[in-house]
């Protein structure tokens, strides 16, 4: 009645498992990268209320778990009629996940630019969308690189939690492998090899990014 | 880097508009006949368990199989709908109703007054005894044994309310999220004992010699029972219909043999 | 049949949640001071290139931070007792945090002190200073309040994170909500208060850190 797992049936699950982790951290990061420069443009918008916005916005979604955050996706937009899968909660919870926190570093990364560039530019009359366009977001682009790179671990590593929601990716595949094998030492240890094999690369690019930028200063 | 200067008022005001925006969002719309949409649909929705052998656990393909996945098969044949299985764990599969999830929880569901006041039962599909398993030294053979004692349990199941109120206050009851970590842990020796049905007792120790479960008394006799959100007396109705004419024509009782090695209680 | 909103099932439980709270709240003190104190004897032995621990740390640091909270977590309580090493399911949670932060706040304090000029250590030298004053004032104060923000967020981003501990049956707050919800199997409105929770106490935890950071490390100048 009962099957047995060889060690291959679990790297193949696994696999499978790790291809739904990449899947969803690409479209949590792309996503969350244009929500976010929404966010980005309204959290440094001169427009009172709009600021307000996009701070209440990055602190809710800064100051609340994760987790929770998928919960009331998962279990509340159904309940406004909208049937939801696990795989479209989670993109949609990661993708507010993601946009908040890239507001955010985009945010540092616009305030670092000198003010001198802001009156530079102001005294050749640019226009505010003029002065951000030529002046300003290129040189933000040129910071925000290594930490953009750097947070894309974070996204990658936050799709473990999507699990708990019941998706199917490498970590819940991982656990329904530990109780179907009784191995969890192993599975967990080739899970989190998995993880560490997707975030490692990312981490040592952003690092030497950031190292290229310095010298570049 | 963020800055360290973060004004608590504005905050505030975030949760606030949060809040404000849920509650405007709070008039929801209304639900059609399940029945009708599913046949519309050609598809039905079944919530199975996949951590919870014989009922539903994973082949090497991860896909579910077992007594719950063919009963789904079952009423999905009879309706003439497709079926897509929706594998959930004990704590969310009633949620997966009342929010309209799934259309059927056929995962070795029992039934209490406060499951029965948020959903509705069908008649029982298939026996469940629950009890409190652990290794064959363990000394225990009734709930007050237990006092002092480590139990794992898997959180929302029948098993976590009756044995919460039976157990006294020195059991340290153990809830998990899913069978899954209720029966690793006990494998793994983080708990000393475990409260389960006792035919998944049996098929663990089928599945595995790494620690064995033995029983040790039985906390109830709780059969399964498919479910429907409230209020759902159509679907209800050719639920009940197809499981009196698959335990009147023995085809219930093929998938008893085949998953609990055991016919059909007659008393079902 | 419309779904309709209720909160009171909610805070019938309110007991629940607030010892769940306080318990996330008690996870988060254990883990951050363990964890900033890891955190400082991993910063001292990279930026000063101790061997090996250096590379040990190094290694460590790596490792802990390109893989997911949640899975350190299984490896430990389930993984772990497969070498014997087994432990309940609140030392598991507050091992698996010190361990997360002490990654994150080894690279962060190394950061700090890398930061503080070699000249400050030899002028502290020249003043007679000993080693521990040299320490304590001119290597560890200096680096630790330049780099105090970035603590505070990476203490809350662990505060956060141990909502994933319910997995493993540690009861706090986000254990708190599923116990209710499979209860009252409210859900949504249990999760929107418990979220709502969490979002004060990462305001609170914020305030409390800005003013030990003002009390304590950037304040009171020498």
């Amino acid at each position: 009645m009962f099957v047995q797992f060889t060690t291959w049936d679990i790297v193949r699950n696994l696999l499978e498992g790790g291809k739904w982790t990449l899947l969803l951290s690409l479209i949590a990061f792309v996503l969350g990268g244009a929500v976010g420069l929404a966010i980005l443009f309204a959290r440094i918008a001169k427009n009172r209320l709009l600021q307000a916005f996009a701070k209440g916005y990055i602190e809710v979604f800064q100051g609340t778990p994760l987790l929770m955050q998928l919960f009331i996706v998962f279990f509340g937009l159904s309940l406004l009629g909208v049937d939801v899968s696990p795989w479209v909660a989670a993109a949609f919870g990661l993708t507010l996940f993601t946009s908040a926190y890239l507001a955010e570093i985009w945010r540092g990364c616009v305030e670092s630019v000198p003010k001198g560039q802001w009156e530079a530019s102001s005294s050749l009359a640019l226009s505010y969308m003029q002065q951000m366009r030529h002046v300003i977001l290129p040189q933000a682009l040129r910071i925000a690189i290594a930490p953009t790179v750097g947070f894309s671990v974070q996204v990658v590593k936050g799709t473990a939690v999507t699990s708990i929601i019941g998706f199917a990716e490498l970590t819940k595949t991982g656990s329904m492998l530990a109780n179907a094998t009784f191995a969890p030492f192993l599975v967990f240890g080739l899970v989190a090899a998995g993880y560490f094999a997707l975030c490692y690369p990312l981490s040592l690019y952003a690092k030497s990014l950031e190292r290229k930028f310095h010298v570049a200063r | 880097m963020q800055s360290t200067r973060r004004p608590f008022l504005r905050s505030l005001c975030g949760l606030v508009a949060g809040i404000a925006v849920a509650g405007v969002i709070g008039t929801s719309t209304a639900h059609a006949d399940v029945l009708a949409s599913v046949q519309k649909a050609g598809t039905l929705r079944v919530a199975v368990p996949q951590d919870f052998p014989p009922f539903g656990s994973v082949g090497t393909d991860l896909k579910p199989r077992g007594y719950d996945i063919d009963m789904a098969n079952l009423i999905g044949k009879e309706l003439g709908v497709k079926v897509e299985l929706i594998p959930v764990t004990s704590t969310n599969r009633i949620p997966y109703l009342t929010t309209g999830k799934a259309d059927l929880v056929i995962s070795s569901l029992g039934k209490n007054p406060e499951r029965e006041a948020v959903i509705d039962f069908s008649d029982a599909y298939a026996p469940f005894f629950n009890g409190v398993f652990g290794p064959e030294d363990g000394a225990v053979s009734k709930v007050e044994d237990l006092d002092g004692k480590t139990v794992g349990v898997t959180r929302g199941s029948v098993e976590d309310l009756e044995l919460t109120k039976i157990a006294s206050p020195k059991v340290t009851i153990k809830r998990f999220e899913d069978n899954n970590a209720t029966i690793s842990a006990y494998l793994t020796g983080q708990v000393q004992f475990v409260a389960t049905g006792n035919v998944v007792a049996a098929a663990v120790n089928d599945m595995t010699k790494l620690r064995r479960l033995g029983s040790k008394f039985l906390i109830k006799n709780s059969p399964c029972y498919v479910a429907t959100a409230k209020g759902e007396s159509a679907l209800m109705g050719k639920v009940n219909a197809i499981i009196a004419k698959a335990k009147q024509d023995g085809t219930l009782n093929e998938i008893a043999q085949r998953w609990l090695n055991a016919p059909l209680p007659k008393d079902l | 049949m419309a779904y309709q909103f209720e909160f009171a099932p909610v805070f019938e439980h309110v007991d629940l949640l607030l010892a769940g709270a306080g318990f996330t709240l008690a996870l988060t003190a254990v883990g951050a001071v363990l964890g900033i104190g890891l955190g400082i004897i991993g910063a001292i032995c990279r930026a000063w290139k101790l061997k090996p621990f250096d590379w040990l740390f190094g290694i460590y640091v790596e490792v802990i931070r390109n893989t997911p909270f949640l899975v350190q977590l299984f490896f430990i309580f389930f993984g772990l007792p497969s070498l014997g090493i087994r432990m309940t399911e609140w030392h598991a949670a507050v091992l698996a945090m010190v361990i997360n932060l002490g990654a994150y706040s080894t690279e962060i304090i190394r950061a700090g002190i890398q930061a503080t000029p070699r000249g400050q250590i030899e002028a502290a030298q020249s003043l007679a200073l000993s080693r521990a004053q040299i320490f304590r004032h001119v290597v560890l104060r200096p680096a630790l309040a330049k780099v105090w923000p970035a603590l505070t967020s990476q203490v809350i981003i662990v505060m956060l994170g141990s909502a994933v501990c319910s997995q493993i049956a540690t009861e706090e707050l986000t254990f708190a909500a599923n116990f209710i919800q499979s209860r009252n199997f409210r859900a949504f409105e249990t999760y929107f208060v418990t979220t709502a929770m969490y979002f004060l106490m990462a305001l609170l935890i914020r305030q409390l850190l800005i003013q030990i950071g003002h009390r304590f490390v950037t304040g009171r100048a020498r």
